[in-house]
């Protein structure tokens, strides 16, 4: 069993968390006894926090609507699929037209991306996230 | 007289090389970011085995994991059919366990191992051999002297290694531990008397370096004859924040509730998982009443079982003293706090 | 936060505003219990009789919406008592005679009028905060939730900047934020004005050197909101949305008008780890990874920029977000290419100055690493304005109590807030899929104080229907001393009582922040 220090998802207060993993399924999450913010504790959620990843409700592959209906697709014509719908939309109505929500969620990597794609790629600054919700 | 033996430090690591060749190694490492955790070792010399830190959880997980698949089930045609999986418990050698940690596995013994047998915790307990380390630089926290389960043992381990500089004194318990001697006896020698007197005197500064002074004979008196105050246990449950910390980190709290998981339209698995008494839906009934007020008696249940039940039923408390759920209580209630409590009642 | 969240519990008075912090910042909490019990005095500002406010030596339960009013009064009661710290006013700030006069203004009567709070008992807080040494004040969204939300975050740096109590360890302001990564967000420029670090888009050198690292025009205008994207705005919703990890279908306030507008798009992409409300509205839902299954960097509230390690592979057909930009981008027709995270990190570095020296393997070798963090040689910065407002010194700005947008009524007689509880997080998306969490609480239950179950009938754990005039929902009540007559209280974590269906979209000029805390509402039995 290994147990990889990673930082837990929930609140803002950003505890140092082992996720306990055994033959490829996250099996344990327990909390760093250094960490300067965990200091071997971790609240409910942060015990149970390996409880979401392996959920039977995560999504498994791409989904595209056809006929009104949301059915399964393959990675490269789902992502055709959204930049060709992006790129139509800019076409007809203008960057301006575009929005694009990032998250909270997100590393700051995936965040810096997400922006680098709104503002150089969609050529809009039109991105914003839930830090008001 | 047992024989005791010396195992030079030089040959610490090319013996548990040996014994790693027909056993899983599970020891305290101290990891990259300073933590100290137990481990298995995959290569003796890619690890920082740390056998002076208190590693920061028990050994509780490798017996009683926090998450565990029962077994799996489908439905077909026939109904129900179930698996269970073919978990391996190979031959572990837990080498390097605190005191308390090994305490603490012999009461989760007489949990799973007692009139009935939990099949999973067996499978894992019969193939492990337990080496302790006696402790003589007890942490902060630690007051295993005053639940008689440390800082030296005098039972319960295959073999017992007492750090006497630059060698340590090898005590062998049971039969298990005293073949992993023989099997690799070049490696040891037999213990002369002043190593013998050396770890006396260890054992007794060890006993006077306690930082703590726990009165737990005062706590399970007074909950014996049911002494304790309604307004503490109001005062603990007001404050407890339901983090379930404290039983989770304990090495002999043992709650654990089971759930089914589907997995798919016709198949599943039933886990058993880590449960903690002060939950609230630990004791809550399927119609929506609960046994339990918790608003008033959160931490009640879970001390008096350490404190009194236990006392009742095994003849000691199952604390083992090992203080980790000291200073770590979101609302600051922690077992010490409670026996403190209770003993300074006394006081003029 | 300016401080640290460790140096909280070497305060000697703790004021806490608008934050249930034992369900919503247990660790802060932790340390607010830590400090009280080693004689620190603890204030709480709080409509709710919190478990914090249960504890507290002082709680002022202000009516929602009114924390102007009261620091005003507060602030007052400070020069009366010549208690303010001179010199530090004198050196340290300006505007201060603005904020001076109003305050002399103030008709305190008026004051416990509109807070509803005895005024011997605001004085006394006051007098606790501006003697101790180490004051701190930690705020959350209680105070910024409010279309007065700006103001009300700058009434509480008038009163720490009167009392002296910033630009010193233990003493400080701060906003606690509510998700693990909202700061970094913010810091990566996830806003409309402003580019990685708050440099603001507007800015022309700030432009030039991200058009010359990107080799693309920016554009000069701010963007849009977040509401105004899903509310339309000014100029009519937007046509198209990639939305990434969120669920404004049951985040954002009046929802009904959210799922409109999602449902009116041209195209909607959407990259989640689950099927969310707002992905199964899509037209290309893209599975990501979860934080499990990806390596990078989080910054929580305290500006500490952590490692998140890659524990398994992603799951199934799965890929993480960044892969997921990355490939849109190539098909955009924008080449962009990193081997690892660990690279952008790198690009991050160089054109964000408050993370100049931040670097994956920096972090690794440590427990992180607290931004503004300037070179390689940089330790990080544990608190904020170290003998020196970032700005240069510190600006009152006076403020005048606000009325809430919706007031209370004969139709809608009571006072509804929302907000979180402690076994769940935000739209519940990844809570309500852990069984731990979901046994303790399954079920949104609306607070109610048994005066009003008594005035409607309502029995304890009754189902009843809550209305606005916007929409309502159908909940459970759970009758509790927590709330105040008058006033109910309950979260946004459940599908099944989108409690987003009622709020109002008013929202705060400067921050968009809506206003969640106040919504007049009225609860009917169901016959």
């Amino acid at each position: 069993m290994d147990a990889v220090l990673s930082t837990c998802v929930y609140c803002g207060c950003g505890c140092g968390c082992y996720l306990h993993v055994q033959e490829g399924r996250v099996v344990g999450s327990s909390p760093s006894r250094n960490h300067p913010v965990s200091r071997n504790n971790i609240c409910l959620k942060g015990w149970h926090l390996h409880e979401m990843v392996h959920s039977p409700d995560r999504l498994t592959s791409p989904l595209v609507r056809k006929g009104g209906r949301l059915v399964k697709a393959g990675w490269e014509e789902a992502l055709d699929r959204a930049a060709s719908g992006l790129k139509k939309c800019m076409t007809k109505h203008g960057s301006e037209a575009l929005g694009v929500l990032s998250s909270a969620k997100c590393t700051n990597e995936e965040n810096f991306l997400i922006q680098k794609l709104t503002r150089a790629v969609l050529g809009t600054n039109n991105i914003d996230h839930c830090a008001r919700l | 007289m047992e024989t005791r033996y010396i195992l030079k430090k030089d040959h610490l690591a090319p013996w548990l090389r040996r014994v790693a060749k027909s056993h899983r190694v599970v020891a305290p490492v101290k990891n990259r970011h300073g933590d100290t955790l137990y481990a298995e070792i995959d290569g003796l010399d890619k690890v920082e085995l740390d056998l002076a830190g208190q590693p920061q959880a028990s050994a509780k997980s490798f017996f009683l994991p926090q998450q565990e698949v029962l077994f799996t089930y489908r439905t077909g045609k026939g109904g129900y059919e179930f698996h269970e999986p073919a978990t391996p418990a190979p031959a572990t050698v837990y080498f390097g366990l605190r005191s308390c940690d090994l305490s603490a596995i012999l009461y989760t013994d007489v949990v799973f191992m007692g009139r009935h047998k939990d099949p999973g915790y067996r499978r894992r307990r019969e193939g492990a051999i337990l080496i302790s380390i006696a402790c003589h630089q007890p942490h902060p926290n630690c007051f295993c002297h005053a639940t008689k389960s440390g800082p030296f043992l005098e039972f319960g381990y295959d073999l017992q290694f007492t750090d006497l500089g630059t060698r340590f004194l090898v005590e062998a318990g049971r039969s298990r531990g005293e073949t992993l001697i023989s099997q690799w006896r070049p490696f040891f020698s037999e213990a002369a008397e002043e190593d013998v007197k050396l770890q006396y005197q260890l054992a007794l500064e060890a006993n006077g370096l306690f930082r703590r002074n726990v009165d737990v004979g005062c706590a399970v008196r007074k909950l014996a004859e049911g002494e304790v105050a309604e307004g503490i246990w109001r005062e603990l449950a007001d404050r407890c924040q339901d983090c379930g910390g404290c039983a989770y980190l304990c090495p002999t709290c043992t709650c654990f509730t089971i759930r089914d998981e589907k997995l798919g339209p016709e198949h599943g698995e039933r886990l058993r998982c880590w449960d903690a008494c002060t939950l609230e839906g630990f004791s809550r009934m399927a119609g929506g009443h609960n046994p339990v007020a918790r608003e008033q008696h959160a931490l009640k249940r879970r001390f008096q079982h350490k404190l009194r039940d236990d006392v009742h039923k095994h003849g000691r408390p199952s604390c083992v003293g090992c203080g980790r759920c000291v200073g770590i209580c979101f609302g600051g209630v922690d077992i010490v706090g409670f026996i403190d409590r209770l003993s300074e009642e006394d006081l003029p | 936060m300016t401080n640290s969240i460790n140096e909280i519990e070497n305060s000697e008075v703790l004021l806490v505003a608008g934050s249930n912090t034992t369900e919503a910042h247990p660790q802060v909490a932790r340390r607010i219990y830590d400090a009280v019990d080693r004689g620190a005095k603890l204030i709480v500002i709080d409509p709710r009789r919190t478990k914090l406010a249960s504890r507290a030596h002082i709680h002022l339960d202000i009516r929602p919406g009114t924390d102007i009013a009261l620091l005003n009064g507060m602030m007052r009661a400070i020069l009366d008592d010549n208690l303010a710290d001179d010199l530090f006013v004198e050196m340290r700030t300006e505007n201060f005679y603005a904020l001076r006069d109003m305050l002399y203004r103030l008709d305190l009567a008026e004051v416990a009028a509109v807070t509803g709070v005895d005024q011997r008992l605001w004085q006394q807080a006051a007098r606790l905060y501006a003697r101790a040494r180490k004051s701190v004040i930690c705020y959350c969204l209680g105070v910024t939730q409010h279309i007065c939300g700006t103001n009300n975050v700058q009434a509480y740096a008038n009163l720490a900047m009167l009392t002296g109590k910033v630009e010193k360890e233990h003493c400080g302001v701060d906003p606690l934020r509510g998700q693990n990564n909202v700061q970094g967000a913010c810091d990566m420029g996830a806003l409309p004005g402003v580019f990685p670090g708050y440099q603001p888009v507007s800015d022309p050198k700030a432009r030039a050197k991200f058009e010359q690292a990107w080799g693309v025009r920016l554009p000069a205008k701010p963007g849009r909101t977040l509401l105004d994207m899903t509310h339309g705005g000014g100029n009519g919703p937007v046509r198209g949305m990639f939305i990434v990890g969120e669920n404004p279908l049951l985040s954002d306030p009046t929802m009904d008008k959210v799922r409109e507008t999602m449902e009116n798009l041209d195209i909607l992409v959407v990259a989640d780890i689950f099927l969310s409300e707002t992905a199964q509205l899509a037209d290309v839902v893209l599975p990501a990874a979860s934080f499990a299954e990806k390596t990078g960097t989080f910054t929580n509230s305290e500006r500490r920029v952590q490692m998140v390690r890659a524990a398994i592979p992603p799951l199934a057909e799965s890929r993480t977000d960044a892969e997921i930009v990355i490939a849109l981008a190539n098909r955009l027709g924008y080449s962009m290419h990193y081997q690892s995270t660990a690279e952008i990190m790198e690009e991050i570095a160089l054109l964000t100055p408050i993370y100049g020296g931040i670097y994956h393997d920096r972090l690794e070798e440590s427990w992180g690493l607290q931004w503004p963090c300037f070179d390689r040689a940089h330790p990080g910065t544990p608190f904020l304005h170290k003998y020196m407002f970032t700005r240069g010194k510190g600006h009152f700005v006076p403020a005048d109590h606000q009325r809430p947008a919706e007031s209370v009524d004969e139709d809608y007689p009571l006072l509804l807030m929302t907000g979180r509880i402690y076994h769940h997080y935000h739209t519940g998306t990844m809570t309500r899929k852990s069984a731990a969490l979901n046994r303790e609480c399954n079920e949104a239950v609306l607070e109610i104080n048994p005066a009003d179950a008594r005035a409607l009938a309502v029995r304890n754990g009754e189902r009843v229907r809550l209305a606005s005039r916007r929409g309502a929902i159908e909940l459970k009540a759970g009758i509790t001393e927590r709330v105040a007559p008058g006033m109910l209280y309950t979260t946004f974590h459940f599908a099944e009582a989108p409690i987003n269906r009622l709020t109002v979209a008013d929202r705060d000029p400067g921050s968009q922040c809506p206003e969640y805390k106040v919504c007049a509402a009225k609860v009917e039995k169901l016959t």
